[in-house]
């Protein structure tokens, strides 16, 4: 590897830590901002801006180093008492992390903008606190680079001694990480010297005082050696000696190699597992993988198929164990992309913050639920849409402080962010205590857009998503926070994009809740494969209860009614023939499956049902984007197309009546328009 | 870094919990003299840490040294995570740990 190259994934490596890290700080700064005497809140300010100071000024960030010193300096000061927290450091701290932000994305370090703003910053910083020039421009100090050349050649025995200066961990160096990427290089005796150390009292926590010899039996040379070091060179004695030379004839080579190998196939000495916790990968590698499990599944149904076809023990065998394999595969592959919600959740206590102070309302965000998990892809497309729902409520749900002392509410708001399972879904909430919504406001400018006609009778629920629809805006005036109409329909989309969908309940005068219910997973589901005539369909096994038959003589006994009786309950059914218009003859007997939907237990009525199905869910492209109630398609084994319907949406667009056969069956038109008592009333 | 001191007759039992590293070296090294200022057995628990770094490890080691030259034990105790146990080896200092 050249030595840009090594340079560049460092740099790398240090522009995603430190990202990680300034979520973080903004989120410590803003709870510090809250409460401003929280010593372990200070603490942990300072020790983030330590971090990305000291890594930055490692990996060539100097910029970024230099201008952190300065905020580190007066975080310093508060943590030593000498400075008290303000909601003017904090938020010209939060101004500073933007930047930090913003100088990390350059690729040539901070341009001129950013050092004239960064400079603004630290003029502000210095009024604030009063710390002198002198104090907040002592630099840290920066590394050089060292020249590279390495090549690889015999195994050589290496005594290597490093001495720490003693400020070599204040300057944000971890000497056991050199250590151990040390021992990446081949065979590592570490032996510590602690003679240094003084007596407790006498001892600075700060400094190292601890050396090391390391004895290395590697194939890597002396620059290589010395590159592991390359970041701390002016800050410690080090010094590279060979000890000794094993100069194996080639044959000797091959059959150490050889040896090696035999010992640990398809493993390298770095490879050790306890040379790191957790790995980072990159997201489009995971989501390769995911997509080859997901191939993998399909294939691996197809050799169920034709396992079940022949009559032959040993290929059921080895089908049954490749499917047990592939489960776990399935399974594994699924939870490695799962992540929690909270750092999603914590950014938007940011954006509660600054538009609190610009809209001069006071606001409270408080999170339940941010270990909740979710698949990758989901959560990387939930910033969007929370981030509109948040704007609107604190834009119009939330009342200023004096509307809300004389409603008789406490003047500081809270927005509430939740999260958590519910079957194969998650459920995300944004609920505020605000204003509510005015169905009538609502039901009005719905009626004046000519979406609905002046004497519908509609339900809460209805009239509110109206809200959804592209262009609905009820109020009075646009700002820059919300109110252009654009927001809401935008979430929508989205919502629906990810499979997911958006219910809003609101009392007027008290709050709003949206609740937006999302799928667990993009990319796989446990389905039951059912057949209706020569078609095929997938429904969730989640939303799964029981398969019962369902015979002729049920039907008469029903009256015709599309309604099962089972022990004593009777369960609406809605019949996939009638529905799709299969045009094939209904079998003597059918299968009902029962499946909890939120609007209560609903049967679908199919032909047969043939098992369960892993299935890898295929988008069906812009045409069925409105047909909301098939979630996707998947390729079974044959090659054959199934559709993967979604319980709930079918029984809603039933209800509804808004439904209409996709190849225009009368019976399903008219039974869809009397509604949901016209729909299971007879039976055709 | 919360830490906790319990006061026996005999005995100071110390519980440490969190990541100890160089921001929170300060603190460890108070309560550590503050202990070996009882002048009784100390039992330092490493069971709720989660991270270590050298000058915790450093820290352990003038106690524990300390201790020793005043005549009275210093254990650690309490079982040793995946990382802390990484920590140790890969900085030699193993004996740290064997040594109780």
């Amino acid at each position: 590897m050249s030595n840009a190259n090594i340079i560049d994934k460092h740099r790398q490596a240090y522009q995603e830590e430190a990202r990680e890290v300034l979520v973080e700080l903004e989120s410590s700064l803003l709870e510090l901002n809250e409460r401003p005497d929280d010593g372990e809140l200070v603490g942990r300010v300072f020790r983030s801006m330590h971090t990305i100071k000291g890594s930055g000024a490692m990996f060539g960030f100097d910029e970024v180093a230099s201008f952190t010193h300065h905020l580190e300096t007066a975080f310093d000061e508060v943590r030593e008492g000498r400075l008290t927290v303000t909601s003017k450091l904090v938020d010209l701290s939060l101004e500073a992390v933007d930047l930090i932000k913003r100088m990390l994305d350059e690729p040539d370090g901070a341009s001129g903008a950013e050092n004239t703003i960064a400079d603004g910053i630290l003029v502000r910083l210095r009024e604030l606190t009063g710390i002198t020039d002198n104090k907040l421009s002592e630099t840290p100090p920066s590394s050089t680079p060292p020249q590279l050349s390495s090549k690889e050649g015999q195994i050589q025995d290496w005594m290597i001694r490093f001495a720490p200066g003693p400020d070599l961990m204040r300057n944000g160096t971890n000497p056991l990480l050199l250590l151990r990427e040390l021992r990446q290089l081949g065979d590592a005796r570490v032996t510590a010297n602690m003679t240094a150390i003084p007596p407790l009292s006498e001892l600075d926590p700060e400094c190292c005082y601890v050396s090391w010899e390391i004895q290395l039996t590697t194939t890597e040379c002396r620059e290589a050696i010395r590159d592991v070091f390359m970041f701390v060179e002016d800050c410690c004695e080090l010094t590279v000696d060979l000890i000794a030379v094993e100069s194996p004839s080639p044959v000797e080579l091959t059959t150490k190699a050889f040896e090696e190998q035999r010992r640990n196939p398809g493993r390298r000495e770095h490879d050790k597992p306890d040379s790191a916790s957790s790995i980072r990968v990159p997201a489009a590698k995971l989501d390769q993988f995911v997509n080859l499990v997901g191939e993998l599944v399909t294939v691996q149904a197809r050799l169920v198929e034709i396992a079940a076809g022949r009559d032959d023990p040993e290929v059921l065998e080895v089908s049954e164990e490749i499917e047990r394999l592939t489960t776990a595969l399935r399974e594994n592959s699924m939870s490695i992309r799962m992540l929690p919600i909270r750092a999603t959740f914590e950014r938007f206590r940011r954006l509660v913050h600054d538009l609190a102070r610009d809209l001069h309302k006071n606001v409270e965000l408080t999170i339940e639920g941010a270990d909740t998990e979710l698949d990758k892809t989901v959560i990387d497309q939930l910033n969007d849409p929370l981030m509109h729902l948040i704007r609107n409520s604190m834009d119009h749900g939330i009342e200023s402080p004096e509307a809300r002392v004389a409603a008789g509410k406490p003047p500081t708001a809270t927005i509430h962010l939740s999260a958590r399972h519910s079957g194969a879904n998650v459920l995300i909430g944004v609920t505020d205590d605000g204003r509510g919504i005015d169905a009538d406001a609502v039901r009005a400018r719905a009626v004046q857009n000519g979406l609905v006609a002046a004497e519908v009778q509609l339900t809460e629920a209805e009239v509110f998503s109206f809200i959804l629809m592209p262009g609905f805006s009820t109020a009075k005036q646009v700002t820059d926070v919300s109110g252009r109409g654009v927001g809401m329909d935008v979430v929508n989309q989205r919502v629906e994009a990810l499979r997911g969908r958006i219910d809003i309940a609101s009392k007027f005068g008290s709050g709003t809740r949206v609740t937006l219910r999302l799928p667990l997973t993009m990319a796989i589901i446990d389905g039951l494969l059912v057949r209706v005539g020569q078609d095929f369909f997938v429904l969730p096994l989640a939303n799964t209860l029981e398969c019962i038959e369902l015979t002729r003589q049920d039907i008469e006994k029903a009256n015709g009614n599309h309604v099962a009786h089972i022990r004593g309950e009777m369960i609406p059914y809605i019949r996939l023939r009638d529905f799709f218009d299969i045009d094939t003859n209904r079998p003597e007997r059918e299968q009902i499956m029962i499946a909890e939907t939120e609007d209560g237990r609903y049967g679908f009525v199919v032909d047969e049902v043939l098992g369960d199905h892993q299935t890898v869910i295929k988008s069906l492209g812009r045409l069925y984007r409105q047909v909301q109630f098939v979630s996707g398609a998947t390729i079974l084994g044959n090659g054959t197309v199934a559709l993967i319907l979604d319980p709930h949406r079918l029984v809603q667009e039933v209800i509804r009546g808004s439904v209409r056969s996709p190849r225009g069956h009368p019976n399903s038109t008219a039974a869809a328009s009397c509604g949901k008592e016209g729909l299971f009333s007879k039976s055709p | 870094m919360p830490a906790t001191v319990e006061d026996r007759e005999n005995l100071s039992l110390v519980r440490l919990e969190g990541a100890i590293d160089i921001a929170s070296a300060a603190e460890l090294k108070s309560v550590l003299v503050s202990v070996l200022a009882s002048k009784k057995e100390i039992r330092l628990t490493l069971e709720g840490i989660t991270e270590l770094d050298i000058t915790a490890l450093q820290l352990l080691y003038a106690a524990e040294r300390d201790a020793s030259k005043a005549g009275f034990p210093f254990l650690l105790t309490g079982s040793v995570s995946n990382e802390i146990s990484a920590a140790v080896t890969d900085a030699g200092l193993v004996k740290l740990l064997i040594q109780q």
